[in-house]
């Protein structure tokens, strides 16, 4: 599915380079669920990022279905985020002047659903996270678990095959997160892989293999048993 | 793409109302006074040209072609009228003497206008009451405008004395006259005391009974025969020590150094609202881009292509512009109007001048500076999303 090999990121800054990533390989598998865990700063989100095309390693390749994402131009690496990757982050980041209904329907419109499509799509994705009776309210009317359920729907609206969430509960609290994950996991059996960052336990301990980084390398693998 | 632009802007606009207000205010406030000056770099122009051509006559014959209305005038102009006659591009010739005259037993401040023309030639003015016979006098048939009528208390039939203030002789005599029609002239200001008589009676009037000058001869040209191109020809041919200019080239002529003033002013405004029209815009979409940082990042994480985000900025822009531009043509018609009203009262601008004249022209400029504005508004805020670093930001968002 997706297939980092010996990726390194660089960062430049005014007092020197900072070395994010060193040359670490991770590969996913289709319906796979895999938590990412370690301290702030270890290089966790900088590895999402990657595996997701937004940005590029600086050395290493990072292979979606096969395809280079580093070598696409930005145009051909939007289209495969488009099409083939769902992203869920922590502050959600919800288009405020849309309702619940428009901000799933977007990447549908974007991937050129026709609308009939569209609103079954939506509709569908909107029940499914649970919210279908909050499809016409706006962010600023929904509470946090509720945008991140939004978040959530929007990233699947185009069947993305793999799922990447960045401390996806990190805005939540315990409760609510803990539906978040119940959601997760209900995806996971629906057949989406999922790649969590994450600092929750909680959160870590649902996936079926847990990553665990330091310093920009993977420092250690576990397995739900 | 451009579609999904437009509808994702449209929303944008429609929802986030108090910065579409401001921002629509703004270039309609703005967008009015753009198209007000637009207007006025050529409206009086094309008042002046519309002028010109409701005189009748579609070519001047002057002496200097320093001075278009009132230059040194025209000697032996009796046989110079006669060879103008006689070619065929001309339809007819009217030579108009141009005097100054008071009104006997009312204050000297009110100095009267006179035109002497030939009774039985087309004349420059439109009648409003009576007639303009051709034969008649002593008293001298003479026709006044409404101004005269109003201020003299003076209507058909009316006898008045006019002393002369023109010609070489310092003390002319009084020349009996009796109003024989009311007329509208050309280039009559609002307060402006007009009279028309015949040649000969301006002659007399200004003390040059034995003169054979004019200040100006108009030429109606045939139609059928070339129009005012070949009537300007034949008249420079048969006069060469004269200047000959058509209506258009006396416009043309205005229009590089008479009304040049207007035409630099109303530039330098245009080029002044157009820039604060752009400053609004694109701070206004500044502040908007820089405020949604986080959401433009994940709209690129989700897939949005740069393009695809650039263009929503641009659609943006071209909304808010749009709606506003589109609201600043009545509003700036409106607001001409009543400009043009006050300007029109001044002293001594003719009463039928307009300064802000609509034109097809005028409005197809102003649409092609508001495109151009809304293009280079959403410069800034186009690059600010074009260069975002998509990973960084959603980072720095997070932290912040």
């Amino acid at each position: 599915m997706v297939a980092a090999r010996d990726i390194s990121r660089v960062f430049e800054m005014p007092a020197g380079p900072v070395h994010a990533l060193r040359r670490v390989s991770l590969a996913v598998d289709a319906a796979e669920y895999v938590s990412v865990v370690g301290p702030s700063g270890c290089g966790k989100s900088t590895l999402l990022h990657l595996l997701g095309g937004i940005d590029v390693p600086t050395t290493g390749s990072v292979m979606v279905d096969g395809v280079d994402v580093g070598s696409l131009p930005d145009n051909a690496r939007s289209a495969v985020r488009l099409k083939r990757i769902g992203l869920v982050f922590q502050r959600f980041f919800l288009l405020p002047m849309l309702t619940a209904w428009e901000n799933v329907e977007l990447p549908l419109a974007e991937s050129g659903v026709g609308r009939a499509e569209r609103r079954r799509r939506t509709k569908d994705l909107l029940e499914y996270v649970g919210l279908a009776e909050r499809a016409d309210h706006r962010p600023a009317q929904l509470s946090g678990g509720e945008m991140q359920r939004v978040a959530i729907a929007r990233a699947l609206a185009n069947r993305p095959a793999l799922l990447l969430a960045d401390e996806p509960t990190g805005e939540l609290d315990q409760a609510t997160g803990a539906q978040i994950v119940a959601l997760f996991d209900r995806l996971n059996a629906d057949g989406t892989a999922l790649v969590v960052v994450t600092h929750d336990a909680a959160v870590a301990s649902r996936a079926g293999r847990t990553i665990q980084m330091r310093d920009g390398s993977i420092v250690g693998e576990s397995h739900r048993s | 793409m451009i579609r999904r632009a437009i509808a994702l802007a449209w929303l944008r606009v429609r929802r986030e109302k108090g910065r579409t207000i401001l921002g629509v205010a703004g270039i309609t406030a703005i967008g009015a006074l753009l198209f007000d000056m637009l207007l006025l770099g050529n409206g009086l122009l094309v008042s002046f040209r519309e002028r010109l051509d409701r005189s009748g006559f579609d070519v001047r014959v002057i002496a200097s072609e320093s001075a278009v209305i009132a230059g040194p005038p025209i000697e032996r102009v009796t046989a110079k009228t006669a060879i103008l006659r006689r070619a065929p591009s001309i339809a007819a010739v009217q030579r108009v003497r141009l005097g100054s005259a008071d009104v006997e037993g009312v204050q000297a401040a009110h100095h009267v206008t006179v035109a002497g023309v030939d009774p039985d030639a087309l004349v420059p003015w439109s009648m409003i009451d009576g007639t303009f016979p051709s034969v008649g006098g002593p008293p001298a048939a003479i026709v006044i405008n409404r101004n005269m009528s109003r201020v003299f208390h003076l209507m058909v039939g009316s006898r008045l004395v006019l002393e002369g203030r023109c010609g070489a002789a310092l003390h002319p005599l009084p020349l009996q006259a009796q109003v024989s029609g009311i007329a509208a002239f050309q280039n009559d200001a609002t307060d402006a005391l007009t009279a028309a008589s015949s040649y000969a009676a301006v002659a007399a009037l200004c003390g040059e009974s034995d003169s054979d000058r004019a200040d100006m001869l108009l030429i109606r040209s045939n139609a059928a025969a070339g129009g005012a191109d070949a009537a300007a020809a034949a008249a420079r041919a048969a006069l060469p020590d004269l200047h000959v200019l058509t209506n258009e080239q006396i416009v043309e002529r205005f229009s590089r150094i008479e009304f040049s003033y207007f035409r630099q002013l109303s530039s330098v405004l245009t080029a002044v609202t157009l820039f604060f029209g752009l400053l609004l815009v694109a701070v206004l979409l500044t502040v908007s881009v820089n405020q949604q940082l986080g959401e433009m990042a994940a709209l690129r994480a989700l897939g949005l292509s740069r393009g695809r985000v650039m263009a929503g900025v641009l659609c943006e822009s071209a909304l808010l512009i749009g709606i506003g531009g589109t609201a600043a043509i009545p509003i700036g018609g409106m607001l001409s109007i009543w400009l043009d009203h006050i300007l029109r009262s001044l002293p001594g601008i003719p009463a039928d001048a307009r300064f802000f004249v609509f034109t097809a022209r005028a409005l197809a400029i102003h649409a092609a500076l508001l495109v151009a504005g809304a293009v280079l508004a959403a410069l800034y805020p186009m690059r600010l999303v074009a260069v975002l670093p998509i990973a960084e930001t959603l980072r720095r968002e997070v932290v912040s």
